[in-house]
């Protein structure tokens, strides 16, 4: 008794041999089984019935065309445009960083010029003008006075400025 | 890419067709822009019946069989040869396709497989052997009527059927492209074969009925 599956298609056992058989693909030990086989099971006649009229309606039908020598140049072309596209975003990649680090050197120059610019007028402020403050030495001038250091200067000055008044 | 690669296309074009494509290959890892054309001019028709094959939508076959070569391309250098070119190639489009159908969220075309009576006649013809066609543009007509009928067929069985028999895929191709052991393959198509006569005879064998009944009324 076959089932509904291998009244449609065969016994399920015979259908990898069966589908040799239909490609006429099988050694001639196996030609005969399937051979043997047919002769003995209406269901897998009626298969291969259908399976061969099926192939003739598929192989009268026309292959997918060749797409012809524009082809390969349109792929080459597109991969051209896609090893650009990839150098780039490759080159993108890197662009805010680069950007980053000319933003930064650009900050440190003029910070560090502003620091030393500051610095220096600072420097200028705070630190006396030694040229200007130094005294003028007048050769002619009288010595400066000086405190006595024994009584017998003392006394000698005492004795000066009795005798200049 | 290498600016020297142009000097490398012409012996390729003239004297080295047979150029394994392993050496080719070994060519495009080293960064040979002519022996990877050549790669796409020895597979192009394959993939591209592949990819027509698989999507059923032709107006988008050449846009996704244009994005399998450059898969390839900027994969080459990771393929190792262990496999033929082809199968690795292969293998590409099937995922590419699968790709694309989730990504644009798209079925396969599915076509109104409303033939008319003359059309079905064609087909009887074929089927009963009695009027094969003949020549490019009648096979080109066959194809685009089968491909109605083959749309009623779920999805996986069209794809077999037109990958071995329209297309020329062996089964041992089938097997690896689409993971499947070659005796699942060959069960798959053996069903499948008789799952498409079935959908024909029960879809349109009424027209073809009702165009036979008038050509008898005719004759009496």
């Amino acid at each position: 008794m076959t089932t509904d599956a291998e009244s449609r298609s065969g016994c399920q056992a015979y259908e990898v041999l069966l589908e040799d058989y239909l490609n006429a693909e099988l050694s001639a030990e196996d030609a005969k089984l399937a051979a043997d086989h047919l002769a003995d099971c209406a269901a897998c006649r009626a298969a291969v019935k259908r399976a061969n009229a099926s192939t003739r309606l598929l192989r009268a039908a026309e292959p997918s065309p060749d797409p012809g020598p524009a082809f390969a140049r349109m792929v080459m072309a597109r991969i051209r445009s896609a090893e650009n596209e990839k150098a780039a975003s490759r080159a993108n990649f890197w662009q805010p960083f680069v950007s980053l680090g000319w933003r930064f050197a650009a900050t440190a120059t003029f910070a560090l010029a502003a620091l030393v610019t500051y610095n220096a007028g600072w420097l200028h402020r705070s630190q006396p003008n030694v040229a200007l403050q130094r005294p003028t030495v007048d050769i002619f001038a009288p010595e400066p006075a000086r405190a006595p250091a024994t009584g017998g200067e003392v006394l000698m000055m005492v004795a000066d400025t009795g005798h200049e008044k | 890419m290498a600016a020297s690669a142009p000097a490398l296309a012409l012996p390729f074009r003239q004297g080295e067709k047979k150029a394994e494509d392993r050496e080719l290959v070994r060519l495009s890892q080293n960064g040979s822009e002519p022996a990877f054309e050549e790669l796409v001019r020895r597979h192009q028709q394959r993939v591209f019946a592949l990819v027509a094959g698989i999507l059923h939508r032709p107006d988008d076959v050449e846009d996704v069989a244009q994005q399998v070569f450059l898969k390839a391309y900027l994969g080459i250098k990771r393929f190792d040869q262990r496999a033929a070119f082809s199968t690795w190639l292969y293998k590409i489009a099937v995922n590419e396709c699968w790709d694309y159908l989730r990504k644009r969220k798209v079925r396969p075309l599915v076509y109104e497989a409303d033939l008319s009576e003359e059309q079905v006649s064609r087909l009887d013809g074929i089927v009963s052997s009695e009027r094969p066609p003949v020549g490019a543009n009648a096979r080109a007509e066959t194809r685009e009527l089968l491909d109605r009928v083959l749309a009623l067929l779920p999805e996986q069985d069209r794809q077999l059927l037109v990958l071995k028999e329209i297309e020329g895929f062996s089964v041992q191709e089938l097997a690896e492209i689409l993971h499947l052991n070659v005796n699942t393959v060959k069960v798959r198509l053996f069903r499948a074969r008789g799952r498409i006569m079935d959908i024909y005879r029960r879809r349109l064998g009424s027209k073809a009925k009702s165009h036979a009944v008038p050509a008898e009324a005719e004759k009496e």
